[in-house]
């Protein structure tokens, strides 16, 4: 339902991934936010296909680091509005406990001097986290029509869950303009971690997911990729940061980032940053965990295609958005400061009205 | 009225001019050779009961710091702690359909008007648009079992029309059950009226008739007195305790009204309310829940929604020297002495439910008290009332569900729930099986109920 008095805010995304797994995730939810900083886009779910607490608190740690620091606390009593709250981290639950990994610990087990966790995080139990469907649905009926994008850079098991339930295909039909899909390699290449680790959902994603689908395969993501020489100076405005401890974490640096997650966030919010699209087809999966595409008019699939010309370009935007410094959390209502009362100017003719009324 | 030696029919009406009065379950309503299996016919039904509280609750007043068994209670719920073993706490259901989903201001509505449907409600003053509450989804389902399928209780005055809160319709306000998606079904307020549906037979008196019942102070018990005698020569002693006590409980609910519709018109003879509402809120609400507690009694109905005061009230509590409004307070804006004032509301209205939770428990049932067979729901639509969250709502479920539930225990689920989850999970133990109901995603789980 869309209420006619509201404008329509920036697209919404919905983020879902094996956080803790990878390192193309993260600097795409950095890049994310950034655009949000920016009002070109709002992280409206995130979610995390990887079962264990210790990928919701890393998910909830980034989140609040994204999202820049809260406002300072005003004097007790004194109303400044409200602070915008650090969402609900959605994350699966198949009941076998996922793996740790080195991202996770680089981010998690960091202390700052007093013994506490340096990049805080509130989640400690599984029922501080979300149910992943019920996330994603809820957020998608918040949005206006056609103004919310997901983005899929992991297993399909979040998403297959969400088209579950009863009256999502609709919702996702009225309000998602695109899915961005971080999977294979086009037209055709090696099996999918991601696919493997849920062939059913991949299946079902890719057979019934009734929107547009955008994929961004490997083979783009290593063509251009985020540069690594980047860690070693574009995040020292900050003391800690968690994306460059979880980069350091992932791989020995100078590396640089196959970026496909990266780009599939980059071209979702700004298409006409150096990438273009595939001519339609489908994109079927393989029972190894290959995924294929087929060219045909009609097909609802493309893939991603970025211009060689403009890679530098890409890469330079990469930086700027990921590394950029998060701006302080706004308010989200604020009473009107009180005027100083000034006297009535008995004399003094009205103003004409310039403003709107 | 026949009396024979059989077993006392279970819905026997002691009737008389004008009057129907029903009966408590009594041992003679068992066969005298009962089966395991015709006792098991006989076991007392389980009953279903919603008490909704408006413009949220001090949360962090509210939410005990530890999960699993409860001890030590949060201050606003103090006054539960003689029955916290009959309480199970229920924590981070979420309403989403109350959340604004695109339709701007008006939480209070919304919420209210989505709390039993689970649906969004539409934003709209003449047109309204709700779905069929979850209480009526049951009561449909018990249809002829009992005389009144449901009832709806209030305790304000619901004849505010037009927009009641940023263009919602007064009607998502002033209900909470709603029997199709148009129609909302108005909660009884009046004690009198009340009353008279429950022990009446329906029969339209003419004010005359009234007014020489009123004269001559007759009891509606005095009108059924013949039968009373009869069917008590054939009881034992027992059931003839159980009788009295009841017919007893029946009189003082009749006498507080008298005393409150004396006193009413004493204090101003052109009062808007009805001459029965008391002008005491503790009053008011123990009126109320006697007789809801003597209508699940007599199984004159099973499913009761209790709408404590209305979503946005600006009710003040001078019972409780608050002047201010309640809604204007629970948008305290951090400041201390309003948050004092919305904990005090809060804490009034659950002393209130302790003592309705104390006559349930009191109350006597061929299989334990009549609080062991209900699914007493106190919770409201609004968690921060200051800042209108849907979510983490404030909900407690009130006894055992015949057995089906056991309380004395705080379970937090994962954020986001559906409230309409704890829906179906009720309507289930009502014997209705539902796959989907609102924005349900499944049951609560049932094990961690029961």
């Amino acid at each position: 339902m869309q209420f006619s008095g509201l404008t329509k805010p920036p697209i919404g995304v919905v983020f879902d991934s094996a956080l803790g797994d990878g390192i193309d995730d993260v600097l795409a939810l950095a890049l994310l936010y950034a655009l949000e900083g920016k009002s070109e886009t709002r992280v409206v779910s995130t979610s995390t296909t990887k079962s264990t607490l210790r990928s919701a608190m890393f998910a909830e740690a980034l989140t609040k680091f994204l999202m820049g620091p809260p406002p300072p606390r005003p004097a007790p009593g004194v109303f400044a509005g409200f602070q915008r709250p650090v969402p609900a981290i959605g994350m699966a639950d198949n009941g076998k406990l996922a793996q740790d990994t080195p991202v996770l610990r680089a981010v998690l087990d960091r202390k700052n001097d007093q013994g506490e966790p340096l990049y805080p995080r509130a989640i400690t139990r599984l029922n501080e986290t979300a149910d992943p469907a019920a996330l994603i649905r809820n957020a998608l009926t918040a949005q206006n029509d056609e103004n919310c994008l997901v983005l899929l850079a992991g297993p399909a098991t979040n998403l297959a869950a969400m088209m579950a339930l009863r009256g999502s295909m609709e919702l996702i039909r009225a309000k998602v303009k695109v899915l961005m899909l971080a999977w294979g390699s086009y037209p055709e290449g090696a099996a999918d971690p991601n696919v493997k680790a849920d062939l059913a959902a991949a299946r079902q994603l890719l057979t019934a997911w009734p929107t547009t689908v955008v994929a961004v395969g490997a083979e783009l993501g290593t063509a251009v990729p985020f540069p690594g020489e980047s860690f070693g100076k574009d995040f020292a405005w900050s003391t800690s940061h968690p994306i460059l401890d979880a980069c350091l974490a992932y791989h020995a640096q100078p590396y640089d980032v196959p970026a496909s997650a990266l780009a599939a966030a980059l071209y979702s919010i700004r298409p006409d940053s150096g990438f273009t699209t595939s001519a339609p087809g489908t994109i079927s999966v393989l029972d190894d965990g290959r995924l294929r595409f087929a060219p045909g008019a009609g097909g609802k699939h493309s893939y991603l295609l970025a211009d060689p010309a403009r890679k530098a370009e890409i890469q330079r935007t990469y930086v700027e958005l990921v590394s950029a410094k998060p701006l302080p959390r706004p308010m989200r209502r604020r009473i009107p400061e009180k005027k100083e009362e000034v006297p009535p100017a008995s004399i003094k003719p009205p103003e004409p009205r310039t403003g709107p009324l | 009225m026949k009396i024979t030696r059989k077993a006392l029919p279970r819905r026997t009406i002691l009737r008389g001019m004008g009057a129907a009065v029903g009966l408590p379950f009594l041992d003679a309503m068992l066969p005298a050779m009962a089966t395991p299996a015709q006792a098991a016919v006989a076991k007392a039904p389980v009953r279903l009961a919603f008490a909704y509280v408006p413009n949220g609750i001090i949360m962090n007043h509210w939410n005990p710091s530890y999960e699993g068994q409860l001890g030590e209670l949060p201050r606003i719920l103090k006054a539960m702690e003689p029955h916290r073993d009959d309480i199970l706490m229920l924590g981070n259901l979420t309403h989403n359909t109350g959340r604004a989903l695109l339709d701007g201001a008006g939480d209070h509505g919304r919420c209210s008007g989505s709390y039993l449907t689970g649906i969004q409600v539409k934003k709209t003053m003449v047109d309204i648009k709700a779905g069929v509450s979850c209480d009526q989804i049951v009561a449909k389902h018990l249809g002829e079992q009992t005389r009144f399928p449901s009832l709806e209780v209030g305790m304000e005055d619901a004849r505010q029309a037009g927009d009641c809160d940023s263009g919602y319709s007064c009607a998502y306000t002033n209900n909470l059950a709603w029997k199709s998606e148009t129609q909302p079904l108005p909660p009884l307020l009046d004690p009198r009226a009340m009353f008279e549906r429950l022990f009446g037979t329906g029969a339209v008196r003419s004010p005359e008739a009234k007014a020489r019942q009123a004269d001559y102070r007759r009891s509606i018990l005095d009108f059924v007195n013949a039968e009373t005698g009869q069917l008590k020569a054939t009881l034992g002693p027992s059931d003839n305790r159980k009788l009295d006590e009841y017919l007893t409980s029946i009189r003082e609910v009749e006498r507080q009204i008298d005393r409150a519709e004396k006193t009413n018109a004493q204090i101003d003879p052109k009062m808007e309310k009805p001459y029965g509402v008391p002008a005491d809120f503790s009053e008011h609400f123990k009126l109320m829940t006697d007789m809801i507690t003597i209508a699940f009694q007599a199984d004159l109905t099973r499913v009761v929604t209790f709408l404590m005061t209305r979503e946005g009230t600006s009710r003040p509590y001078r019972e409780l020297d608050i002047a201010d409004g309640h809604h204007p307070c629970t948008h305290h804006m951090n400041k201390p002495d309003l948050i004092e004032k919305v904990i005090r509301i809060n804490t009034y209205h659950v002393a209130q439910m302790a003592g309705w939770v104390e006559k349930l428990k009191t109350t006597k049932e061929s299989t334990g008290s009549l609080l062991d067979n209900m699914m007493l729901v106190y919770g409201a639509g609004l968690s921060d009332g200051n800042r209108h969250l849907h979510e983490d709502l404030p909900t407690i479920l009130i006894g055992k569900g015949g057995n089906t539930i056991k309380p004395g225990r705080r379970i937090v689920f994962r954020r986001e729930t559906p409230m309409c989850n704890m829906h179906l999970a009720l309507m289930e133990r009502m014997g209705v099986h539902m796959e989907h109901f609102g924005d349900a995603t499944g049951q609560l789980n049932l094990a961690e109920l029961s």
